[in-house]
């Protein structure tokens, strides 16, 4: 690119008379012509970067969402043969996936809402736990507080204190240990009775998204004056755990309020781990997802997945009123 | 019950119960006492700097505890099986299933595989998300918080869910399928490429372009714009300035994403399970646990284990010896 920009400039203006005569005050003679085309000639990447760099953007931003939106409007579809889904509006494939309707008794790898309803009145505490969108709720919110208890103190250990291993320790916490699979695998063998329980799915779930909430607290910590803040609460009288409680974590809600929102999220999605482990009771959300994908048909398919686009939408739009946008890994 | 009786009563049983605990807290410190000095610190602290260590540890205990019963010891219950002599218990030392993952062809295709695929996909993403954050970080455009947010969106999609993405783009019924069948005539099933090889490189990176994006996006946050700004009025190109001025400002930063989205390639699961196209190291993992093979914990342990240890050696060594800048 480079060489190209500077071409014309060394090659221009040979066949030109050329003034040769040194000038009085020493400096360096310049053709105009060199001035001209210096001003004009552009570099190709001057010409051709940004059109270049945008077009990548936007076909990265279509390639990203467009079948996110696609996906959700054919959930809406009676059918798909042609080049666009036709037949607006149905809700067959939304009943089917919620489980209502006629469907109720076919509907295996539906999230059996109906049943749910039907049976809230007579047993309000264990109906929810047959559906698999409040089995994954309920497992993601166990995540989330094992979550709050580990993943609060150590960001506020990393972020306020020195001590030898700081670094290595901070590396653990923040980098994900093992993926879903590995420890699936580390689980069945470790505890075999346990980990298909809603125990073994918690601790997975807690440790595998502990990053993430280390990560959102962090960042909470790293803008506050801590030292002055505990500092001040402890001349003020206050003893250190209640400085820490009363003082330093209302300060970081925010972080504390997004990661759990992020961790939530992140645990009600996961699939590895849920896969290799899950062995009875109500599917979780994500293998309700893959029964789906394998199983039912494609519009099906696409009001299940919509289902999980629904849930991540609301969980962004609470992102974005605390004032973080979106997620962040 | 007269107020008077009440707190006499409560009086009384706060007097036993301080009672009580001195004399527990007289034991503590007499066994605090007796401990090793730096043990004996932490519990019963004289200076502040040992109070400082007491809050640091106790701020550290429930990772730690969490660390290790979800991470440490299954860990190494998976290391003992893959390593053990018998099939379902752990006893003894053998490396037969390790000599069976060096043995088998498949299985070192596999390997193979798993590795030149996620590099490539690594490297596109990254080439891709890169290019993604130049235009939103450095264009002035319309909508940003918007773009950003829709960018960022399919960061929490699980892998199986990116594969279902990849079939309305590019399946039997696709999008992209019928819109070329269309104009080019031929069957869209001739053209359907999602079950091809090509289709999961493709799913590879739409799980992996918006991770890369959005840690790029912190280092071009951290650019210093009056060095590029200075670049281009010296008459460097816009590509010259990007090459000599910018990538080496962000390159701790795309280092890291690479490290982070490399490890990211290698842990896909889901994915390949849907597409069944290419038989990775996580997809032979979870076969070797399938009834088809008969439930082999130990081989799919080795496996495992095999992955962990090259992840975790790349990770340290990566952040060892390179400017990888990992985090936001």
């Amino acid at each position: 690119m480079s060489d190209a920009d500077s071409g014309p400039v060394r090659g221009g203006g040979t066949d030109d008379q050329t003034d040769d005569r040194p000038r009085p005050d020493g400096g360096l003679t310049v053709e105009d012509r060199q001035i001209r085309e210096r001003s004009w000639k552009r570099s190709p990447s001057a010409v051709l970067g940004r059109p270049l760099v945008l077009t990548v953007f936007a076909l990265t931003f279509l390639f990203l969402v467009f079948p996110v939106v696609a996906t959700f409007v054919a959930s809406f579809a009676r059918e798909w043969t042609g080049v666009l889904p036709s037949g607006f509006v149905t809700l067959t494939h939304w009943e089917q996936v919620l489980g209502f309707g006629g469907y109720e008794d076919a509907a295996d790898y539906s999230l059996k809402l109906g049943a749910v309803l039907r049976t809230l009145t007579e047993n309000p505490l264990a109906a929810p736990s047959q559906s698999p969108l409040f089995r994954s709720m309920w497992l993601a919110l166990g995540g989330v507080l094992v979550n709050l208890v580990v993943g609060v103190p150590i960001a506020y250990a990393v972020a306020r204190y020195e001590f030898p291993g700081r670094d290595l320790l901070n590396a653990f916490a923040v980098l994900p240990l093992a993926p879903g699979i590995v420890l699936g695998v580390a689980f069945l063998r470790a505890y075999p009775e346990l980990s298909g329980t809603d125990f073994g799915l918690i601790v997975g779930y807690s440790l595998l998204k502990a990053p993430f909430m280390v990560m959102a607290v962090q960042s909470s910590f790293e803008s506050m004056p801590l030292r002055q803040l505990e500092e001040s609460a402890r001349s003020l009288g206050a003893s250190w755990p209640r400085t820490f409680l009363s003082v330093i974590v209302p300060n970081a809600k925010r972080g504390i309020v997004s990661g759990a929102i992020i961790c939530w999220a992140l645990a009600a999605a996961e699939f590895n781990f849920s896969y290799v482990v899950f062995s009875r009771g109500a599917r979780p959300l994500a293998l309700f997802l893959k029964a789906n994908i394998s199983n039912s048909s494609f519009l099906t398919t696409a009001a299940a997945v919509s289902v999980f686009f629904l849930l991540v939408a609301a969980v962004t739009a609470a992102l974005q009123l605390l004032g973080n946008r979106g997620f962040s890994t | 019950m007269s107020t008077d009786e009440a707190a006499g009563g409560t009086g009384g049983t706060d007097g036993r119960r301080a009672d009580a605990l001195a004399a527990v807290s007289a034991a503590f410190h007499a066994g605090a006492a007796r401990l090793p000095d730096p043990l004996g610190r932490v519990l019963q602290p004289h200076t502040e700097r040992d109070r400082e260590r007491r809050r640091v540890i106790a701020l550290c205990a429930p990772f730690c505890l969490l660390a290790t019963v979800a991470g440490v010891y299954p860990l190494s219950e998976m290391l003992r099986i893959s390593v053990s002599e018998a099939k379902y218990v752990s006893e003894g030392f053998s490396l037969s299933a390790y000599e069976r993952l060096l043995a088998d062809p498949h299985l070192r295709a596999s390997a193979v595989n798993t590795l030149w695929f996620s590099l490539a996909t690594t490297i596109v993403s990254l080439g891709v998300a890169t290019a993604t954050a130049h235009a939103l970080e450095k264009y002035d455009l319309p909508f940003r918080g918007a773009l950003l947010t829709l960018l960022s969106f399919p960061i929490s999609l699980p892998g199986i869910v990116a594969a279902f993405m990849i079939i309305v783009l590019l399946g039997n019924t696709g999008l992209v399928t019928n819109l070329v069948a269309w104009f080019t005539g031929r069957s869209s099933v001739d053209l359907a490429v999602a079950t091809s090889v090509g289709g999961l490189f493709v799913a590879y990176c739409y799980s992996m372009i918006p991770r890369a994006f959005l840690l790029l996006r912190g280092s071009y946050a951290e650019v210093n714009e009056r060095t590029e700004e200075a670049a281009r009025s010296l008459g460097a190109s816009p590509a010259r300035t990007f090459y000599h001025v910018t990538l080496p400002q962000i390159k701790p930063g795309v280092i890291g994403a690479f490290i982070l989205t490399f490890r990211t390639a290698l842990a896909i699961f889901g994915t390949v399970l849907i597409l069944q196209t290419l038989r990775v190291w996580t997809y032979e993992i979870d076969y070797a646990l399938s009834s088809g093979s008969g439930f082999d914990i130990q081989l799919a342990a080795a496996m495992a284990t095999v992955w962990f240890a090259f992840v975790l050696g790349f990770t340290a060594l990566g952040l060892r010896y390179t400017s990888a800048e990992v985090g936001l």
